[in-house]
């Protein structure tokens, strides 16, 4: 009884995740790529991204905090950014990044800053999405069913 | 006021003149300015006087020129100002030189002529004075003498009888004087008188009547007288003498006039006035006393002189002598002088009293007390009355010294006369003469011309005035055309010059338009391919989008073609400079559109001359694009007949000329080498200077038609022979344009040319370098050597004239058969015949030609005959092809069989005849190259097999591998030859649906390559179901000679032709269906065995893509950025070399890894570099991995500089699973 609710209510979150557009068909595929040799590989992958990510924003921070900014390497960040929050397939963040980049290219500092923070914002939403739904999955898992598909 | 605007009027048309035509300016600037401020100094004097009149006009002028001048326009009107203004300059100017040229002359002329006149007139004057002056001379002289010889006389006749004492010696003196003074008066004609005045008051006179012509003797009565008082007093001698004047008695007495005779008798007369001479009181000095008298018997006045005759002792008067003459002479010659002159003369005393005049009028008064001097001022004549009273009045009494007066000017009477007067002083008489000429007579004909001259000149100037105004009028009119034309050119150049920065602002505009339109067009159509090969797309969905993919390719043509052609405006195309292979570049394309021909019933042929250099050096993407735009151009307005493209080297030594047969064709061959030779040496001259070549192509139709006013504008962009083309066939009338540029910007040129019969017919020359040494000669076995003989069995007239053109060129003898029956009957005649009887032959009715070659075919000695079949001649509707097939293997021992495919010809046919050991395929069209092929695999298979080998030997070859056929599909050539849509995305969204299929297509390969091995050497067709084999090339292979050599190298295929959807779907339908079926048991193996090398800096990403990799099998690799993908791969390649050294037998065949994924954008080193690195590295070992680009810039740029750098393939991240998967294998199955 449980366990359904539980199912039933994780592909309701997750359609609600893909609805909102904060994930996309790139985490269907990370979640098909996830099989017995890998079982939690989406985790996995999932963790590394955020660390990844708050790696970048702190050194993005930093950057920007610096008296001469180095776009060339912000931008590189960025670049780095947008290209695994769309290899798990954070649509949002990947979007917000091409705006950041595009303040880069133009070197405008305080658009640049409105990003950070925007990307930021964004992060954290689907970084706590993201971890109530493993959460929900890891609940199924741990009452014996498995996540549906 | 009015000035200053005039000025201000006549400044601002000057400087828009000036402004508006620079060149124009210049000479005028200058001269025209003076002459403005002249004429707004004339104008200013005019302008004064009419001040309030022009105002408005010139204000409302002043309005227009500003008007005009804001439109921009004002040229015309300004200039034309200007032109009126300098033309009324140049006309007052001229006019004003003529007046004073002609005034100065006038002037001088005239007192020049008056100068000399007047001298002359004055000579005459002068001459005419002297005369009468001379002439009264002459008469005082002559009188004088007279009166002096009669003195003498007298005195010589009184000394003799002097002291006469009594009468009777009075009166003999008296009569011995009468004798004397009788001689005298005798001889004296002109005298009127002499008359001798005794002191005792006698007085003896002769006196002659000029009118009567009578002669008189007068004298007094000598009663009275007395001798005594002879000696009286002076003062008693005077008053007797006046006394006896008065008291005496006078008579007269007529004489004959001659002799002196005494006539009558003498008569008594009263005292006459005409011997009254002057008394002794009046000569008491001896000198002559003058005296004007007048007398009743002359009507003009009489000159007397009177001399006193004195004594012996000459003490004492004893008589007065006088001569009296009329002045009638000098009347006379005065009168004659004048007459000439029409001019007066006359003289006066002193008093005023005329003496003589030049006219006839009276000069006595006729008083009561007898006639009486007259006054000249009461003169009768009226011009001498005048004169003397102009002269009373001006002077008066006052005469100048000498009474000379010089008078050229004196009115009288209302004319000028001249007046000159003189002084003849004479003692006791002075007299005054005066001249009067009209001035008329003199001066009048000079007035008179001075007028007439001035007229004349007058109306000369007016004459030279007008023709110069006229004259001025044509030039400057011209002159003015002339500006006008200039500035009209001045303003066409600008405007020419602004439509040019327009329309350069417009490609520009266009060029980066059409750019940032096609990353996302591309993108379109990149995720559009993406979601065609998505399974959960309902049938009507796919529709749609299949359709959305078919306009987004439309729509990137034609951003491509604008792109092309805004490239080639703004200059920024750079022609590519690299060899290939323009043989298989065109075959390529023709192959491609013979597939939309075949739909049309359109045949397609390639007609080459053999004279074309294989490599040429140019950009071979644009040059296909030149003739893939033609012909694409022909097909569509193409329904039936043929469409021929011709290429031919410009040479002036080989007669190059495919459609004509060679000349000397009993020895075809030796004359081919020979050319083939000259040829050589030809180019290898040429190439040595300038290896530049002149390539002609012909594009040929027998389509509708170009109509010959549009040759022309078909090559304008958006345009079109026909308006309504668009709506029947599409386009947008760009195709014609590229090809125009792109072929002028090869140093060529492209024209539509008059063809005889339906159709068009484009004619290019494309100036392409060839390699430097590349001229190699063209190796060509000697097919008559080898007894070859070709029947052609084709449908398509066109291509097989050409074709069999072209073999019998080249010694090949053929025949041609267009439909099944021919066929069957040529083979009949051939082998039939020869093995029977030649009775047979009535049955078939070959046609004369053919079968006399039919005859030739047969005097050949064990020919090895050909024969290329169409395999649309079989009947494929029914199962009737079978049977035709067995016919034809009945022949099989004796011909070999070529058969042509057509692109859809079902797999069923394909295995059909294989099975029958047909091996020589070919799709078509034919063209020489697979010909060629042909032939040689037909000639080396008969060199391998011994003449006697077994009838059956086609089965047995294709077993034993002897003869193999390798088809080689290249489908990177079709990047560039897909008709004009060259774009990359298009291209990859393409690759990624066929390169999957081309996946499935090698599980098939596999499958057949693992079953018998001794397939490895035989055919490989190549049949991939549902995707068209449009673009199948065959390409005969080199080393064919060798026996065992490469089996199938490559397959790949593409689709890049949009109108092959449905084909495509219904593919992707069954592949996906596939998928779906056995999808884990498929993608396990995909990749299985394969080392791949992953360079990725972002961990997620590596981790995902190591995965994804490693789920299909993969042994994945994966570092952190370039610097350690070059490291992992030189420690490895190390290893390997170290490996090859141990052990030189082994052939090192396989590198590290299989495949190199590379991110692009990573830290130390970045994918480029990387890239860039590794192949150099490779350099030493000969490999080549395949490197595949993953990158987030979804940008063609990138692909473009990802494949320059010398990647393989391209990525965008996100990794779409499916496209990687199918890129990767196609890379890695190219080399095993």
């Amino acid at each position: 009884m449980d366990l359904v609710q539980l199912q039933r209510q994780l592909v309701d979150y997750r359609t609600s995740l893909y609805h909102e557009g904060f994930l996309d068909e790139q985490f269907t595929q990370l979640q098909e790529l996830q099989d017995e040799n890998n079982p939690d590989f989406v985790v996995e992958v999932v963790s590394l991204y955020f660390e990844d990510s708050e790696r970048l924003l702190n050194e993005l921070s930093k950057a920007l905090e610096q008296q001469i900014i180095d776009f060339k390497r912000i931008d590189a960040h960025v670049h780095q950014l947008k290209g695994s929050s769309s290899s798990i397939g954070a649509q949002r963040v990947q979007k917000l990044c091409i705006v950041f980049r595009n303040y880069c290219e133009a070197q405008n500092v305080e658009g640049c800053l409105k990003c950070l923070q925007q990307v930021k914002h964004e992060y954290s939403i689907v970084k706590t999405k993201l971890e109530s739904m493993f959460q929900l999955e890891r609940q199924i898992l741990n009452a014996g069913g498995s996540v549906p598909v | 006021m009015a000035e200053k605007s005039f000025e201000t009027t006549s400044q601002a048309c000057c400087s828009t003149s000036s402004e508006s035509s620079p060149i124009l300016a210049l000479p005028m600037d200058t001269p025209l300015r003076k002459v403005l401020s002249r004429i707004s100094g004339f104008a200013s004097s005019w302008g004064k006087k009419t001040v309030t009149a022009p105002r408005g006009r010139r204000i409302f002028h002043r309005d227009v020129e500003q008007d005009e001048f804001q439109n921009g326009s004002a040229h015309c009107l300004s200039s034309y100002y200007s032109v009126f203004v300098a033309r009324l300059a140049i006309m007052v100017m001229l006019a004003i030189l003529i007046g004073l040229l002609t005034v100065l002359t006038w002037h001088f002329t005239r007192v020049y002529t008056t100068k000399s006149l007047n001298t002359l007139a004055y000579g005459l004057r002068y001459e005419l004075l002297q005369r009468p002056i001379l002439r009264m001379w002459n008469v005082l002289n002559s009188t004088s003498e007279i009166t002096t010889a009669q003195v003498k006389l007298s005195e010589y006749v009184i000394k003799r009888y002097s002291k006469p004492t009594n009468q009777a010696e009075l009166i003999e003196l008296y009569q011995m004087m009468k004798d004397i003074t009788w001689a005298l008066f005798a001889s004296h004609k002109a005298l009127n008188a002499i008359t001798i005045n005794y002191r005792n008051g006698f007085v003896q006179a002769f006196h002659r009547d000029h009118r009567s012509n009578n002669t008189f003797y007068i004298y007094s009565d000598l009663a009275n007288y007395s001798i005594s008082d002879t000696q009286s007093s002076q003062q008693g001698w005077n008053d007797q003498f006046i006394h006896g004047n008065e008291s005496a008695i006078w008579y007269r007495q007529p004489l004959d006039p001659v002799t002196g005779e005494k006539q009558g008798k003498p008569s008594q007369i009263p005292p006459e006035d005409l011997i009254n001479i002057a008394g002794p009181s009046q000569v008491p000095d001896g000198v002559a006393s003058w005296h004007v008298a007048v007398s009743k018997y002359t009507d003009s006045p009489l000159l007397s002189a009177a001399l006193p005759v004195r004594d012996a002792s000459n003490r004492s008067i004893v008589a007065i002598v006088g001569v009296t003459t009329a002045l009638y002479s000098v009347g006379q010659l005065m009168k004659e002088l004048v007459e000439v002159h029409s001019g007066y003369i006359y003289l006066t005393s002193q008093e005023g009293y005329l003496l003589a005049t030049s006219t006839n009028t009276p000069l006595l008064n006729n008083t009561a007390n007898g006639p009486k001097l007259m006054m000249a001022t009461n003169s009768e004549d009226r011009v001498i009355r005048m004169g003397a009273q102009w002269l009373q009045k001006t002077y008066g009494n006052k005469f100048p010294p000498g009474h000379v007066v010089h008078v050229e000017k004196a009115n009288l009477g209302g004319q000028h006369y001249y007046i000159d007067s003189f002084f003849l002083n004479l003692k006791r008489l002075p007299m005054v003469g005066v001249i009067i000429i009209p001035r008329k007579y003199i001066m009048g004909k000079v007035d008179e011309r001075a007028l007439k001259t001035l007229v004349i000149l007058i109306s000369a100037s007016v004459c030279i005035l007008v023709i110069g105004c006229v004259c001025i009028l044509i030039l400057t009119n011209g002159v003015s055309k002339e500006m006008k034309l200039r500035a009209e050119l001045i303003s066409h150049l600008d405007a020419r010059r602004r439509a040019e920065a327009s329309s350069n602002y417009k490609s520009q505009f266009l060029a980066n338009m059409s750019h940032e339109l096609r990353t996302p067009m591309a993108a379109v159509i990149g995720l559009l391919d993406i979601l065609i090969c998505d399974d959960c797309l309902t049938n009507e969905q796919y529709a749609m989008v299949t359709q959305i993919r078919k306009c987004s390719t439309a729509l990137l043509r034609l951003l491509n073609n604008i792109l092309d052609l805004s490239k080639v405006e703004s200059g920024k195309l750079v022609l590519e400079e690299a060899e290939f292979d323009l043989g298989r570049e065109l075959e390529g394309l023709v192959d491609m559109f013979s597939v939309q021909c075949i739909n049309h019933n359109v045949e397609t042929v390639l007609d080459l001359s053999d004279d074309i250099p294989k490599v040429v050096r140019g950009d071979s993407a644009r040059v296909v694009q030149v003739f893939a735009n033609l012909i694409s151009n022909s097909i569509k307005f193409t329904t039936s007949g043929h469409i021929i493209l011709r290429g031919w080297c410009e040479n002036p030594i080989v007669s190059s000329d495919s459609g004509k047969l060679s000349p000397d064709q009993k020895n075809p061959l030796s004359a081919l080498k020979t050319k083939l030779k000259q040829h050589g040496n030809h180019m290898k001259k040429a190439s040595k200077k300038d290896n530049k070549m002149i390539l002609w192509f012909e594009v040929d139709d027998t389509g509708c038609g170009i109509d010959p006013s549009k040759w022309e504008s078909v090559f304008e962009s958006f345009e079109q022979a026909d308006p309504s083309t668009t709506r029947t066939h599409g386009g947008t009338g760009l195709g014609l344009c590229i090809v125009r540029t792109l072929v002028n910007k090869m140093g060529g040129e492209i024209k539509v040319v008059k063809k005889n019969g339906q159709g068009t017919l484009m004619r290019l020359f494309l100036l392409l370098s060839t390699p430097a040494d590349g001229i190699e000669q063209q190796r060509r076995i000697d097919f008559a050597k080898h007894g070859v003989a070709v029947i052609l069995a084709l449908h398509g007239s066109m291509g097989r004239l050409i074709m069999s053109k072209w073999l019998s060129k080249n010694g090949v003898p053929t025949l041609e058969a267009s439909e099944w029956n021919e066929l069957t009957q040529i083979l009949h005649e051939l082998f039939h015949a020869r093995t029977t009887n030649s009775g047979f032959d009535t049955h078939y009715s070959l046609a004369k030609p053919l079968r006399s070659k039919v005859q030739t075919l047969q005097d050949m000695k064990n020919p090895v005959y050909i024969i290329v079949v169409d395999l649309g001649l079989l009947d494929l509707s029914t199962d009737i092809w079978k049977e035709q097939l067995n016919f034809l293997d009945k022949f099989s021992g004796q011909v070999k069989f070529a058969w042509m495919l057509n692109h859809d010809t079902s797999n069923a046919i394909k295995m059909e005849l294989r099975r029958k050991g047909h091996i020589l395929m070919v799709n078509k069209p034919l063209y020489k190259a697979k010909m060629l092929h042909i032939l040689e695999a037909v000639v080396k298979e008969s060199y391998v097999e011994p003449p006697n080998g077994s009838p059956n030997g086609t089965k047995g070859t294709s077993k034993q591998g002897d003869s193999h056929e390798c088809l080689e599909i290249d489908s990177s050539q079709f990047e560039t030859c897909s008709s004009d849509d060259s774009d990359i995305s298009e291209m990859t969204g393409a690759n990624s649906a066929s390169s999957v299929g081309v996946g499935e297509q090698l599980k098939e390969g596999t499958v057949l390559k693992s079953g018998p091995p001794t397939l490895r050497n035989c055919l490989v067709e190549f049949t991939r179901l549902g995707l068209e084999v449009n673009n199948l090339r065959t390409e005969e292979d080199q080393c064919n000679g060798r026996p065992k050599l490469h089996d199938t190298k490559d397959v790949k295929c593409e689709n890049p032709d949009s109108s092959e959807q449905p084909s495509v779907r219904s593919n992707a339908k069954d592949r996906d269906n596939s998928y779906t079926t056995n999808k884990a048991a498929n993608e396990q193996k995909t990749l299985e065995g394969l080392r791949i090398l992953l360079a990725e800096d972002t961990p997620v990403l590596q981790r995902v893509a190591t995965i994804m990799l490693e789920k299909m099998g993969a042994v994945v690799v994966a570092v952190g950025d370039g610097v350690q993908a070059v490291e992992a791969l030189n420690c490895d390649l190390d290893r390997d070399e170290n490996r090859t050294n141990r052990l030189q037998t082994e052939i090192c065949d396989s590198p590290p890894y299989d495949l190199i994924l590379m991110d692009c954008q990573m830290p130390m080193m970045d994918g480029y570099e990387a890239t860039k690195a590794i192949r150099k590295s490779e350099e030493r070992t000969g490999w080549h991995i395949p490197i595949v680009a993953l990158t987030a810039h979804a940008m063609s740029s990138d692909k473009e500089k990802c494949l320059q750098v010398g990647m393989d393939a391209y990525l965008t991240k996100p990794i779409d699973y499916k496209l990687m998967v199918s890129t990767i294998l196609s890379l890695t199955k190219r080399s095993p």
